[in-house]
């Protein structure tokens, strides 16, 4: 812990700028105590009244490592807890010491790091196959029998009365045989806010899955599963005034399609502003991110054309390419010699048959992969580019506002101007907390998918509330400058924060920059907070993000985990292969102390052997949150099995005790290993 | 001699050597367990026959080869594909100039995008709008019941979102399905009577999700000639087999129908999964479907219903559940029913009511439903609390089929606007009434007459000519004056080139409760005196 107490220069100008506040200091400890005891309390009562046995079995919700641990750090530095008034700690965690911050950003010219493939050893690898081959089996087995014996569970995927059955006994049977076995790791109703902890509706099932009862109480588990980046899924705070306040204003639905009466002055507001979040000319908003790939990418290509497009992209992209009536190829995922290869072939070749040159090629990547965690290699893309003349569409539904110093996505990471691309699309589900997404381009390309997009015409438009979201959390990651176009100085908050004193080599004034007043709207510059506009509080949640990421991703591989994608990456994938042991994980985290909510991931989201656990890591987690991770996965990865990952260099494993204590240096050294690499290049 | 018969002995010696170590395998085969079956299994298929176990043994290598294969591995066996050099493929790539991404939009497209309306803070039956800076009637937005302005649905969205926060963040298999989810699923199926729902993010997206879940490629469709895109993208995703009837003609269905039944008895395929998809109140045109007579030939000819009413639930019926609720037809008799929070509550989003089955199938195959974050949590609760006023105030149905009526009255004396919307239909559609009227007015009458259109086509045999570009523009005159007059209204905008068949273009209005009638007369009234200047 002596890193964590020693605390650095910056650090100290921070606690004397934050004495200021005039809140008690123990307001955040007393705050948080009495919040353990009413949860408690509740779960008591509710416990005594239901026959609940995984509520009894389960103690009081005691997040009483995470809150010792907290409330060690809130004691020492509570004078200067950064935002500790305005954010609830169950949705949003306090952080104070500064150490646990860290800027990811691309060394530019270094080659772009993945993990490596890493095998198991051969009998995991046996032993998955069998595993499924004894499922197989034996799930034909009971179909077999049940068919001639119980033959009225059986009629739904049967042929009757002269209808075919909606979803024969063939095409169910993995849904039936084998994900059935695990269900209760999916579907799991919850309530409350998505942020840093989640509480999760307990059930049972009585009858092998075949239906969930359930049981009328509720467990708070540390949330490492949703799509929460910047902890801005919050019911309380600076963003959710400025909601409120929407909402207020302007309703909860338009009451129509974009172009049919259902567009608003803050629809155009929150357009613009989104075209300078990610730097391009102009942007479009759609109200649902499975649509925005799926009803605009008809609108950019059609027959004639040609689609590239990697083979880990994502289903609503495939369905948005299947809509458009163009050709479409896949290359191996992030291969960039394969995709030149094909390139070289589908030019040269031509459209199929009449060898006549293709109107268009469109390559359709993503930032992020969401099953993967890996990061597009975009500068070779760009490469690629430039000598091939194809069109490049970017998904980036998981790294906008994850990754970048400045939040900004893939092109900000690798401090790529984002108008070499040609189309960028993201979401607002992940980093921002709302829902729906975009597309962002030039501003003829936008106009044309304003009228030529199916949502424009057709679809709902986002509802004000949702955009709201968008814009406060938006504005807050820019910044707002107070006036003039550049304004840093004007809070001694910024100054602290390193994201600022980042060299100006690429970043132009106006991107990624602050944005002035005028680009929202006046009643929402007075409900932001100053610790949102004068973009403080976003830079810290960058920071602290891109912290988590690392040090999960980092701390699971020194245990002697297999896990995949990128070390900046939020999304950290842990290999576990064999199908029963997701099941057990995702039992054994729901089942401890300080209960643990985890996504698994099987086939066939993923190829049959490389079944996994995949984190979402978040802003709103404390390092001592991702501790209790790492202790967790240690001990179910003891008992399950599932530390098969080879050391590089012949290093040795850590214990989980050294992980935790050497985080800062873990994450540190990562960030001055990847830099190194340019060097050795 | 020696030399011949050294080749004959050694030849002896290697036939029995072969033999030997042929049944010693055999033996050490025996021994294997189960090798029992694979015997038998080899003998049958064998069947005395070298043929057959030659080409089982072809089968056995091209399931190989085809496993081995990558999906992503350059097709080069194709015929077609052309041997080239580097040389001249860095040529070729040199030489190759691609289209631009996208034609800048040409000055009538501009001038459209910039009449498009945009209202001034919250929308309602008088909005503001930016373009003339005053407040206008409201004839545009889909606010059927007025439940978009209502403070009670406000004020507990405003809650929820005090409780859950704004998104979901999460899809709905990993911890995105919450609670005030399941409630609004419930509501919507108590609501309806059938025995289940399921909530999609977005009203458009779900019926294009809906159909692949159920149809596969070898499936049959049998659809309406004028849905809407989102069915036709749906469709098409499916890669079913697609035959069409003509619009809204229910011998036209028929006849599809003992088509395809005697086609499959002819070619004594197996049975197959059939589906009827068609609209309640159709987007297109605001026609409607005749329900009863459309489940009896569904249940005669055994063909499952899928019917997406997004135009008619909340909208018409005496509290709004839509057409089962208008021709009092239990809602389970039909299989899958779709219908959209967006439209009819205000709220957003789409859903899906029909059996467990139905619906529990489309929680693990909908894509938009399991690739998507699910619906923000007070956009559920706000559809909860709009079906809770619909229950409790059925006034708000009343009155607005008392603004409709109201409405044709005005709009049928306009001779030169021909409506083919249902009288009950909420969105009242306007064509430009062209020289021979009748077979604009029901082309489908047209089709009758004549001999039936061709079923594999998406185009009706006598299909109505016109000019789209001049009604558009004439249209849009209209829209624009009756902007400047104070009067909200809007074209149906369409996707022009992205449709099967292309619809006649046509100024949509949508009515509401919200506004009083003496309003509705008014602005109905002075599109009227607008339509007969400009059209005559």
């Amino acid at each position: 812990m002596a890193l964590n107490r020693g605390s650095s220069p910056t650090s100290s100008i921070f606690k004397s700028s934050k004495r200021s506040s005039s809140t008690p200091p123990t307001s955040a400890a007393s705050y948080l105590s009495a919040l353990s005891q009413a949860d408690a309390s509740l779960r008591a009562r509710r416990s005594t009244t239901s026959p609940s046995p995984t509520a009894a079995s389960t103690p009081a919700l005691s997040f009483s490592s995470l809150l010792t641990s907290t409330t060690e750090v809130g004691e020492e530095d509570n004078s200067d807890g950064l935002a500790v008034y305005t954010t609830v700690h169950t949705e949003f965690g306090h952080c104070y010491n500064e150490n646990y911050r860290h800027v990811s950003k691309h060394t530019p010219g270094a080659p772009v790091i993945q993990d490596i493939d890493q095998d198991p050893p051969y009998y995991i690898l046996f032993s998955t196959y069998i595993s499924y081959l004894i499922l197989i089996v034996l799930g034909h087995m009971r179909d077999f029998l049940g068919k001639r014996f119980y033959p009225d569970s059986y009629k739904h995927i049967m042929p009757r009365d002269g209808y075919a059955a909606l979803n024969s006994d063939f095409d169910s049977f993995y849904t039936r045989r084998l994900k059935q076995r695990m269900d209760e790791c999916f579907m799991q109703p919850v309530t409350g806010v998505a942020g840093r902890t989640i509480q999760i509706l307990d059930r049972v099932t009585p009858d092998y899955n075949h239906t969930q009862i359930l049981l009328g109480t509720r467990t708070r588990a540390l949330n490492i599963s949703s799509y929460n980046y910047l902890g801005f899924a919050q019911a309380h705070g600076g963003c959710a005034d400025a909601v409120e306040e929407g909402m207020k204003r302007y309703g909860v639905s338009t009451a129509g399609a974009r172009l049919e009466g259902g567009s608003t002055d803050l629809h155009i507001t929150a357009e613009a502003l989104v075209a300078k979040f990610v730097g391009m000319e102009a942007a479009v908003i759609s109200s649902m991110g499975f649509a925005t790939n799926s009803t605009y990418i008809p609108a950019l290509v059609s027959k004639g054309c040609l689609i590239i497009s990697d083979e880990l992209n994502h289903t609503s992209i495939r369905f948005g390419v299947r809509n458009s009536g163009a050709h479409v190829r896949m290359f191996k995922h992030n291969d960039m010699k394969n995709l030149e290869a094909l390139l070289r072939e589908v030019i040269s070749q031509g459209q199929p048959k009449t060898h006549r040159p293709w109107k268009k090629i469109l390559v359709i990547v993503e930032g992020m992969y969401s099953m993967e965690g890996t990061m597009v290699d975009l500068p070779g893309v760009l490469k690629l580019k430039e000598k091939y003349k194809f069109y490049l569409f970017v998904d980036e539904a998981h790294s906008i506002g994850a990754t970048g110093p400045h939040g900004r996505g893939v092109a900000d990471y690798f401090g790529i101007d984002p108008r070499k691309i040609d189309v960028l699309m993201g979401t607002f589900t992940k980093s921002f907390g709302a829902s729906g997404g975009y597309i962002a381009g030039s501003k003829s390309l936008i106009e044309r998918l304003r009228i030529r997009g199916y949502s424009g015409a057709y679809a709902e438009s986002i509802s004000p509330a949702v955009l709201t979201q968008i814009m406060a959390s938006m504005a807050s990651i820019m910044s707002v400058a107070t006036d003039g176009p550049v304004g840093p100085s004007s809070s001694s908050l910024s100054s602290s924060t390193s994201t600022l004193q980042l060299p100006q080599d690429f970043h132009t004034l106006i991107h990624p920059g602050p944005i002035s007043q005028s680009s929202l709207p006046t009643w929402l510059t007075h409900t932001l907070p100053p610790s949102l506009s004068s973009g403080a509080e976003g830079a810290h949640r960058l920071q602290r993000l891109s912290f988590n990421s690392h040090y999960l991703h980092l701390g699971l591989q020194k245990l002697g985990f297999i896990t995949l994608g990128h070390a900046s990456s939020p999304i950290v994938p842990l290999l576990v292969f064999n199908p029963a042991k997701m099941i057990m994980f995702h039992r054994m985290m729901k089942d401890r102390k300080t209960p643990i909510v985890v996504v698994v991931v099987a086939y066939p989201a993923t190829p049959l052997i490389s079944s996994r656990v995949r984190f979402c890591v978040s802003a709103s987690h404390t390092k001592e949150d991702v501790d209790e991770v790492l202790r967790a996965c240690d001990e179910v990865g003891d008992v399950l099995d599932l530390k098969h990952g080879v050391m590089a260099n012949g290093e040795r494993r850590w214990t989980v005790e050294e992980v935790c204590e050497r985080a800062v240096e873990l994450v540190r050294g990562y960030a001055e290993a990847e830099g190194g690499l340019k060097k050795t290049d | 001699m020696e030399n011949a018969s050294f080749p004959l002995e050694t030849v002896e010696t290697v036939v029995l050597f072969v033999a030997q170590s042929l049944s010693a395998v055999e033996r050490t085969f025996y021994k294997l367990p189960g090798s029992g079956i694979i015997e038998r299994y080899v003998r049958s298929s064998h069947q005395n026959d070298p043929g057959r176990t030659f080409a089982e043994l072809i089968i056995l290598i091209l399931v190989i080869i085809n496993l081995l294969q990558s999906r992503t591995r350059p097709d080069r066996n194709k015929k077609s594909f052309l041997e080239l050099t580097e040389k001249d493929i860095d040529e070729l790539v040199e030489e190759w100039a691609p289209e631009p991404l996208s034609q800048p939009l040409n000055e009538t497209e501009a001038a459209e995008l910039a009449a498009v309306p945009i209202v001034l803070g919250p929308t309602g039956p008088h909005p503001t709008l930016l373009n003339t800076g005053k407040t206008a009637i409201n004839l545009a937005s889909l606010n059927f019941t007025g439940l978009a302005g209502n403070d009670h649905i406000k004020q507990r969205a405003l809650e929820t979102m005090r409780k859950h926060g704004v998104g979901s963040c999460g899809p709905t298999g990993f911890y995105g399905t919450f609670d005030v989810h399941l409630n609004c699923e419930r509501d919507i199926a108590d609501f309806l009577g059938t025995e289940g729902a399921i909530l999609y993010s977005q009203g458009f997206s779900t019926i294009s999700s809906v159909i692949p879940a159920f149809c596969k490629r070898g499936d049959i469709i049998v659809a309406d000639r004028a849905v809407t895109l989102a069915i036709q993208k749906g469709m098409e995703i499916s890669r079913s087999t697609i035959r069409w009837y003509d619009h809204n003609d229910l011998h036209s269905l028929e006849e599809v129908l003992q088509s395809v039944e005697k086609d499959r008895r002819k070619r004594k395929g197996p049975l197959t999964r059939r589906f009827i998809i068609t609209e309640g109140i159709f987007e297109r045109d605001g026609s409607m479907t005749d329900l009863p007579k459309l489940i009896e030939l569904k249940h005669k000819y055994k063909y499952r219903l899928i019917l997406d009413e997004s135009f008619s639930f909340g909208a018409v019926g005496r509290t709004g559940r839509g057409l089962t609720e208008l021709y009092n037809v239990p809602a389970s008799k039909i299989d899958m029913l779709v219908g959209s929070c967006s439209i009819g509550l205000c709220a957003g989003g789409g859903f899906c009511a029909g059996s467990h089955t139905v619906v529990e199938h489309q929680r693990i195959n909908g894509p938009a439903y399991v690739f998507s974050a699910s619906m923000p949590p007070l956009l559920a609760v706000s559809a909860s609390e709009g079906i809770n006023v619909l229950r409790n105030t059925p006034s708000l149905l009343v009155k607005l089929h008392d603004n409709i009526r109201a409405a044709r009255i005005i709009l049928d004396q306009v001779d030169c606007v021909s409506i083919p919307s249902h009288r009950a239909s909420p969105i009242i559609h306007l064509y430009i009434r062209a020289t021979p009227p009748s077979d604009l007015l029901h082309p489908s009458s047209a089709a009758v007459s004549a001999k039936p259109s061709n079923p594999s086509s998406p185009v009706p045999r006598d299909a109505p000519v016109f000019d789209i570009q001049k009604e558009e523009r004439l249209l849009q005159e209209v829209v624009e004056e009756a902007m400047a007059q104070g009067v909200m209204i809007t074209k149906a905008k369409r996707v022009r080139g992205l449709e099967l068949t292309e619809a006649r273009p046509s100024i949509r209005l949508a009515m509401t409760s919200a506004l009083s009638k003496a309003d509705t007369e008014k602005a109905v009234n002075v599109l009227a005196k607008i339509l007969r200047k400009k059209l005559k």
